[in-house]
């Protein structure tokens, strides 16, 4: 919920952005966004199997529940669909504007992830017949009894998230009723606002609002729904045309079956047990432990693999730094330019969902993570390399090749043993600013710590506890991998 | 080993090559970028004979010495060790300088390493001995520098005489034909100057070709077959330290004496 969803599905301007950017990119990387497609031929979609993109988080829609799982109204539907017509899907969660460039570069099939039909996306998608009616609710504090309709807002302030369809549904109002309307940017903040007595009301999705009451969020809703856009699922324009068949098929008769309303009423009706009556910090830090260490461990992991790989490609291209061919001297400053010059960010994206565009097929989430965090590491890890050697007093390699031992033998046993020792502390920095590091990659949709505490907070709403104790565990790790360094350091540098 | 024939003084013999030359210099220069520090250096030096270089600071005696195993490029001229031209680029140098063992002012020994790996890191590398024969004679040559006991210890923890002794031994490991030493006890205290000599002048009682650059004065009229006086980059003077001392012929080296005697 704090990826402005109601914005994302108004405005389609952060894809075009993406997109227009991973064009930039294919061109200056002299191949041609335009990969040749071969279309499928309609036929029956039994037996096969699909990747759907979706978003991180966005409740009801998609979120984990409390045991790591990926549940919400788009996966109850899509996954219902695939049972009743006879695939399998695998859901690819990424988030938003990701899962859109995903289907850009055909990392995945097709899209699910709340996403309003609008005449601007059916240019570039195809949709499904629509899903989910939404619309725009106001929402005021559980407690609050003076506000049972617009009209009772006379005089007083309320808030919405900026340029959503609430706001603009407020503003047209506000006149009529003679209230004031403050735009917010997220969501936890409008709706503490409105907790808080600081604003009246809030106006809202619907499905969001409606969840979060079931969630217990502190809110209740007072007036009906007011009708909206359509939620539909997409695929690229032209393409996948049997799944978008089966799609529509298998809705039709999950509405028919009664399925569908089941799965409506399962998200916006009945209170959830995630938030179950033990609402303590400890309740919270049991039910959230299984996710958060599954995520803890892809955090260590994907920075270990990323950390090893980078002191190769660091020893390489600090050797080729020192050494006397100005070419090798050039490549390696390129390469230092290009990863330490450019956003870690924008490197994951590229990894992720620019590279594929180049080679034709899809890149894994891991082959990406480590790649970025590898190359980005790398550079650094360079750096520090060049710096140790040549800290080394240079008397130490004359002293060396005096007793006539060759360069490379001379690097590698009196030099670089040297080096070492002095780089030791400044690799030990630059892994634990690479485990850091390796939380941008939720932007991409790797399930790491952070990733996983962002799903357990949009599900419960506990933002400051859960941050807390992703917080602590990332504080932990690191504590713990600084301790067995210096072990380490102090074993091979005595 | 008094009695070696001493070459002719610059510019008498640039034509011919003595056969028992051990180094045999010609016309060298050497130019870091635009500063010429070695401007045109003749020198032949006999198997076994022991020459000592002095001459006032910066005139280009460490970076002649440099020359000698090619840890400085030589700008032009001529370099032959052992009858082969370190100019040429086909060189080995690394057989080369197996052949030549260097001494340092500041000793250079691999803190990270033992006293003895010190010493046995070369023959070992280079497949010249196994690690167990590398081992005894790197205690033999402890022996002969007087610091077996000091075999496991690390360099930080010996005193600057026994490092230096310690970096002679290990120039020693490959059984060099040739000694170099760049005022090998220049960074001592006084005390210990005298056991580092003791060393060296060991190693000419046994008749090892060495080219000495040295400050003491003392020591170089001792032990020298012949004395090189360096000044402004071209040898100034030079003769049998008797010569040297006591009949100075230059009006530089009369000044220069006469500071440092
Ligand atoms: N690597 C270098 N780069 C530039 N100039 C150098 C370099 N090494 C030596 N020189 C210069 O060459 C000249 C001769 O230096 P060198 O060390 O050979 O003198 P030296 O006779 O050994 O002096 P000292 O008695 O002080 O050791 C000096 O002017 C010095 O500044
Ligand atoms: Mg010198």
């Amino acid at each position: 919920m704090q990826r402005l969803p109601i914005a994302r599905r108004t405005r389609p301007g952060g894809l075009a952005v993406a997109g227009a950017l991973l064009t930039v990119l294919a061109m200056f990387f002299g191949v041609s966004g335009a990969s040749a497609q071969v279309p499928s031929a309609p036929s029956n979609v039994e037996g096969k199997t699909f990747t759907i993109g979706t978003d991180t988080t966005f409740a009801p829609f998609e979120f984990r529940d409390s045991s790591g799982e990926l549940v919400g109204i788009d996966m109850d539907i899509i996954r219902a669909v695939a049972k009743s017509q006879g695939f399998t899907v695998q859901i690819k969660s990424l988030g938003f504007a990701a899962a859109l460039q995903a289907l850009s570069s055909k990392q995945v099939d097709g899209v699910i992830a709340a996403m309003s039909i609008t005449d601007e996306r059916k240019k570039v998608y195809d949709f499904s017949d629509p899903y989910f009616d939404s619309g725009v609710q106001m929402a005021v504090a559980k407690d609050n009894t003076d506000i049972k309709g617009y009209a009772d807002l006379k005089g007083k302030t309320v808030t919405a998230k900026t340029g959503s369809e609430g706001e603009s549904f407020a503003q047209s109002i506000a006149g009529r009723y003679g209230f004031t309307v403050k735009p917010l940017d997220q969501s936890a903040t409008m709706y503490e606002l409105v907790k808080s007595g600081n604003a009246a009301a809030v106006f809202d999705d619907y499905p969001v609002l409606a969840y979060g009451v079931s969630q217990n969020n502190g809110l209740k809703t007072v007036t009906k729904k007011e009708a909206g856009g359509s939620y539909g699922f997409a695929v690229n324009k032209g393409q996948n045309a049997e799944l978008m068949a089966a799609f529509n098929t298998g809705l039709a008769e999950l509405k028919d079956n009664g399925q569908y309303q089941a799965i409506l009423d399962k998200y916006l009706k009945s209170p959830q047990d995630t938030v179950s009556a033990d609402s303590s910090f400890w309740a919270l830090l049991v039910s959230s432990m299984p996710a958060l260490l599954k995520g803890l461990q892809n955090t260590v992991v994907v920075t270990l693999i990323s950390f090893a790989f980078a002191m190769l490609l660091g020893l390489f291209f600090g050797f080729l730094k020192v050494s006397h061919n100005i070419v090798s001297r050039g490549v390696a400053t390129t390469f230092v330019n290009i990863f330490r010059g450019t956003p870690l960010l924008v490197q994951a994206f590229f990894f992720y969902f620019g590279l594929p565009q180049i080679i034709g097929q899809p890149v894994n989430i891991w082959v990406a993570g480590v790649l970025t965090l590898s190359l980005n590491s790398a550079a650094y890890v360079t750096e520090i390399v060049r710096g140790g050697i040549q800290s080394v007093d240079p008397g130490q390699l004359e002293a060396s090749r005096s007793l006539g031992l060759g360069y490379g033998t001379s690097m590698r046993r009196v030099v670089v043993p040297q080096a070492f020792k002095i780089m030791t502390p400044a690799l030990i920095n630059q892994l634990v600013i690479l485990l850091k590091d390796s939380s941008l990659l939720l932007a991409i949709g790797f399930a790491e710590l952070l990733y996983q505490g962002q799903q357990i907070y949009s599900n419960n709403f506990r933002i400051s506890e859960t941050l807390l104790i992703v917080a602590a565990m990332y504080f932990i790790v690191i504590m713990i991998l600084t301790k067995l360094s210096n072990i380490v350091d102090k074993r091979f540098n005595k | 080993m008094s009695e070696q024939a001493h070459p002719a003084r610059p510019g008498e013999n640039s034509g011919s090559t003595d056969p028992g030359s051990k180094i045999s210099v010609r016309g060298l220069k050497k130019s870091f970028g635009t500063n010429e520090v070695l401007k045109g250096i003749d020198v032949e030096v006999a198997d076994g004979e022991v020459v000592c270089v002095i001459g006032p600071s910066g005139s280009g005696k460490s970076t002649f010495l440099r020359c000698l195993n090619k840890l400085e490029d030589i700008t032009a001229g001529s370099v032959l060790v052992g009858g082969i031209d370190l100019t040429e680029p086909k060189v080995d140098l690394n057989k080369v300088r197996q052949q030549i063992g260097m001494v340092f002012q500041h000793f250079n020994l691999f803190p990270h390493m033992t006293v003895l790996e010190n010493i046995t890191l070369a023959p070992v590398e280079l497949k010249k001995q196994t690690k167990e024969q590398a081992r005894q004679s790197g205690m033999d040559l402890l022996k002969r520098v007087g610091l077996e006991e000091k075999a496991d210890a690390r360099p930080a923890s010996l005193s600057g005489g026994q490092k230096q002794r310690v970096a002679i031994a290990r120039a020693l490991a490959m059984n060099p034909g040739i000694m170099l030493f760049d005022e090998a006890t220049s960074a001592l205290d006084p005390e210990m100057v005298g056991e580092v000599l003791q060393v060296i002048r060991d190693l000419a009682a046994v008749g090892m070709t060495m080219v000495v650059v040295t400050h003491e004065m003392g020591f170089a009229r001792e032990v020298a077959d012949r004395v090189i006086f360096m000044a402004d980059g071209v040898i100034c003077e030079q003769g049998s330290p008797e010569e040297i001392f006591s009949h100075a012929q230059q009006s530089r080296l009369q000044d220069f004496l006469a500071k440092v005697l």
